[in-house]
């Protein structure tokens, strides 16, 4: 009982605050016709017919978007911004799968260029020295080497098996299920966790 | 990472149409333009005419540097790009990489722009991109230079002795009584010997007198160890407190002694560290292991020595165990370790949740969030009942088991000596005596097992501190600094600057003020305020052009002159602990009472001192009154004001108070603007209403210069648009008159 009633009122709540902030679903507005991602020269770009300050739809072109992920580790293809070169935000993607599959692998691959992160398939060595750890990894991308400094903040945790290892350099790495690790490389990680 | 002439060598080889001396850079990649998921193994060249882009040996793209506008570089997450924009306008991919090469790229890229501008590349870069270390490339410390593996170690000591050497009295003393202590306990077992031969199980009656003396003889040994044990103690305490001290203040003043710009490369808490953590590492290492150390070494080897005059191979029984025992320890130890770490961490872990919940404690009562939180902490602490449990269990069992194994030696010992005995060919105090050197001889074993850890520990703290010792003052005075007597004349010329080589905060930036005059400086949150500010104090020096205040170059100034006569008020006010008095008077320590209190009352100060119980005695900062922002501000701006200072710099000095507080101070700063030139930055545009001119910043460059009037005159132009938005905002919301952002 309780529980239906406070998901009331914060559907209430949630509708109160959409009718003060206005967020532009680009995927909604893209299934709507109103707006198309393309191709120009290296990078994405964008058309589209949507509400300027004044409420009123215009219809403008951006030679140049970015994107950039709300939430890069639980929700990496839901809630995408969209923003033009002086990162101003032209609005979200709430779901890429609203997206045809055309546009979709375009917006897709300009993410997957954006956010590098091998992933970890095994671990092969972890050697400590004068605050620093040396990691010597096989990832999908072939055998890895890489430094790590503050190596216990370094190690972000997503879920209980799900990590991601930041180098010094600012490098991402992906353990998706440490559980999925042999037992040599569960142990060498083992530690930090 | 390899060196720009490696990387312009390899560029030539692949491209036979370049010559070496036309390239003026090349820089590797190793991700392809697209988000294809492999290595790629590239190099990008810039010539003198081109930009030719070859990926894993092919030439995969090339560009006219003619047509090159700029040079960005761009970075994504986890990786980097760098990316060109062309004389039309156009968009071009360049290269992608991994993130190490991140520094690098936007280095270049600013040096790359220089020269498109200037047609000179700078290539004095390689030092400032490269973290790792040349022999070993292994990364330096944060903020470091030295590598602490390829470091010359001896070196150090030797600069460590050269600290300790007024103190060598105290050194030689000491390891004389190391000498003498491990004598006294080599003594020991041998008048047990006699006492039990010679007089227990004496063949005929011995004499009481002579037993007597024996005991007095232990007596005596124990007494005599006991007490110089302490004095040496007491020895080595003072050495190693007055060569601690005298590093402390050597870090401590050279710390002081660097600029902003270094300083600021580490944290506080990095910092503090360094002057506290470091040199105590390195205080008990010279109190309590290095004379160990000494003393276990002595010990040791000269009981071996004993026991191989005694009896060969009964020392090699005994001596023989010695490696397995210490690979033994070496496990174990590494075992614990593991595990010991894992409670550490999870212990930590659930007082960090303590700590959150506690200063978040208005949060949680406010969102009624007790029972979440408390699930929480009772999560945390479940966490780390469970470790420590298993960790006890462990224990309870290894220990013992361990113990066991490491006094098997001592059972063959039994044997081999309880066998001599029964042959007649060895008494009963002998065997006392040996099983007394066999017990000593086991404690420096484990000892020395853990030894070598404990010295990379105190090599990376001295490295840590000389690092800091050694480091070069960028900020310095120049030998013959003058000292001036400012009238407030401040010419900027052209000056360019950032805090690190990749973004330049200011770009040629000039602005000529007059002495007397009060600028107000305007702009969005980080377009670099505060930076200009910063480089008029010089608390950096700039990168490009200079600053000359009333004619002088201020890199020709001494600092000590220059800041005492500016005076500074912050945004973020920082207050010493000590009295409201203390602070105000920090500045200028001669004042009297009364010309602080006319600066407090200036400051619009003295109204809300006089309300506290103890005035001006009353005590702030940690763990004194709490003082509201507004209220600090007004400190500071009185601190500021009994400096008395030429020039006057206020970055968004009032911006805590409310309008009519604010108001009273600007005229009164007014009033007391003459002879004084006076910088001010705000946000709130109408604490800039005394302005004389109004110095409107945008993206590192001066947008826009003149009066309020004048300004206001250009309705397409930055600040009427500040303007514009601050009414529209105080329109809305009548009650809300701040506008609270950030410089």
């Amino acid at each position: 009982m309780a529980d239906t009633r406070k998901s009331e009122a914060n559907t209430e709540s949630a509708t109160a605050l959409r009718d003060v902030v206005k967020i532009v679903r680009l995927d909604e507005e893209a299934a709507a016709g109103n707006a198309v991602f393309y191709k120009n020269s290296d990078f994405l770009a964008l058309r589209a017919k949507i509400e300027n300050e004044n409420g009123e739809r215009e219809e403008k072109t951006w030679d140049r978007v970015f994107l950039h992920r709300a939430f890069p580790f639980d929700d990496p293809y839901r809630y995408i911004s969209v923003l033009d070169k002086d990162q101003n935000e032209i609005g979200i993607i709430g779901d890429l799968r609203n997206i045809e599959p055309e546009i979709r692998k375009l917006l897709e691959e300009e993410l997957e260029r954006k956010y590098y992160t091998p992933e970890i398939k095994a671990i092969k060595q972890v050697k400590e020295r004068y605050g620093f750890s040396y990691w010597k990894v096989e990832t999908d991308i072939g055998p890895l080497q890489f430094t790590v400094q503050d190596t216990y903040r370094s190690i972000l945790r997503v879920t209980p098996t799900r990590i991601f290892i930041v180098d010094m350099n600012g490098n991402r790495y992906e353990v998706p299920d440490l559980e999925a690790l042999d037992r040599k490389s569960y142990r060498l990680i083992e530690l930090y966790l | 990472m390899q060196s720009r002439e490696e990387l312009i060598k390899r560029f030539v080889e692949l491209d036979k149409t370049v010559q070496h001396d036309d390239v003026i850079v090349a820089l590797p990649f190793d991700l392809p333009p697209d988000s294809e998921k492999q290595l790629v193994d590239g190099l990008v060249g810039f010539t003198k005419e081109k930009i030719k882009v070859y990926r894993d040996g092919t030439l995969a793209a090339e560009y006219s540097m003619a047509d090159v506008k700029e040079i960005k570089c761009v970075p994504g997450i986890g990786c980097t790009t760098l990316e060109i924009l062309t004389g039309d306008e156009q968009e071009i991919l360049l290269c992608r990489s991994n993130m190490s090469l991140n520094l690098l790229y936007a280095t270049l890229a600013k040096r790359l722009n220089r020269y498109l501008e200037s047609g000179v590349f700078d290539s004095s870069y390689e030092e400032e991109v490269d973290i790792y270390c040349p022999k070993c490339h292994r990364p330096y410390s944060p903020g470091s230079n030295v590598c602490p593996h390829c470091a010359d170690k001896k070196q150090y000591l030797k600069r460590v002795w050269e600290i300790a050497k007024p103190y060598k009295g105290y050194i030689i003393v000491s390891v004389v009584m190391y000498f003498v202590i491990s004598a006294l306990n080599l003594l020991g077992p041998y008048f047990n010997r006699i006492l039990v031969d010679d007089y227990i199980k004496a063949d005929q009656m011995p004499k009481f007198a002579g037993f007597l003396s024996v005991i007095g003889c232990i007596f005596g040994v124990s007494v005599l160890s006991r007490i110089l044990t302490i004095l040496r103690s007491l020895t080595m305490v003072e050495a190693s407190n007055r060569v601690i001290v005298k590093l402390r203040s050597m870090v401590f003043n050279k710390i002081e002694m660097l600029s902003l710009k270094r300083v600021s490369k580490r944290t506080a808490g990095e910092l503090i560290n360094r002057i506290t953590g470091d040199t105590e590492t390195l205080q008990n290492f010279i109190t309590y292991q290095l004379g160990d150390i000494v003393q276990q070494l002595l010990v040791f080897v000269s009981i071996s020595v004993l026991l191989f005059i005694y009896d060969w191979r009964l020392a090699l029984m005994i001596l023989l165990p010695v490696p397995f025992i210490m690979v033994a320890y070496r496990l174990f130890w590494r075992f614990i370790h593991k595990r010991f770490h894992k409670q550490w961490t999870l212990s930590a872990k659930s007082n960090s949740v303590l700590h959150d919940i506690f200063s978040g404690i208005r949060v949680v009562k406010a969102f009624g969030m007790e029972k979440a939180e408390m699930e929480r902490y009772d999560k945390a602490t479940a966490d780390e009942r469970d470790i420590s449990i298993a960790n006890e269990r462990t224990f309870a069992l290894i220990f013992p088991v361990i113990g066991f194994f490491m006094g098997v030696g001592e059972f063959f010992l039994l044997y081999y000596v309880g066998s001599k005995i029964l042959g007649g060919t060895m008494t009963l105090g002998e065997m006392q005596q040996f099983s007394s050197y066999v017990s000593i001889i086991y404690g420096p074993l484990s000892w020395m097992a853990n030894f070598p850890r404990r010295l990379v520990r105190v090599m990376t703290s001295i490295i840590k501190i000389f690092d800091i010792i050694d480091e070069k003052v960028d900020v310095a005075d120049k030998e013959n600094a003058i000292d001036l007597k400012i009238e407030g004349h401040i010419s900027i010329e052209d000056i360019s600057f950032g805090y690190d080589e990749s973004k330049d905060v200011l770009r040629h930036v000039s602005l000529e003020i007059k002495p007397g005059e009060f600028i107000g400086i305007v702009g969005k949150s980080g377009v670099g305020k505060s930076t200009l500010i910063n480089l008029v104090m010089r608390l950096y020096d700039v990168d490009d052009g200079c600053i000359k205040i009333d004619g002088h170059d201020i890199r020709d100034i001494s600092q000590e002159s220059l800041r005492s006569q500016i005076g500074v008020v912050l945004q973020e006010t920082f207050l010493f602990s000590g009295t409201i008095y203390e602070n105000i008077v920090y500045a200028k320590p001669d004042a009297t009472r009364e010309e602080v209190i006319t600066a407090a009352k200036l400051a619009g100060a003295h109204q809300f001192i006089m309300k506290l119980p103890d005035a001006y005695n009353t005590k702030v900062g940690e763990r004194g009154y709490t003082l509201s922002g507004g209220e600090r501000q007004r400190v500071a701006i009185a601190r500021a004001l009994l400096h008395d200072p030429k020039i006057l710099i206020l970055d968004e000095a009032t911006s805590a108070l409310d309008t009519e507080t604010e108001k009273q101070i600007q005229d009164a700063l007014q009033r007391l603007a003459k002879n004084r030139t006076t910088l001010a930055i705000a946000h709130r545009l109408s604490t800039l209403r005394n302005a004389t001119r109004l110095v409107v910043l945008d993206k590192g460059t001066v947008a826009e210069v003149g009066t309020h009037d004048e300004l206001m005159k250009n309705k397409n132009g930055i600040y009427y648009g500040l303007v514009m938005a601050q009414r529209q905002m105080s329109r809305m919301a009548p009650g809300v008159t701040k506008v609270s952002e950030s410089a």
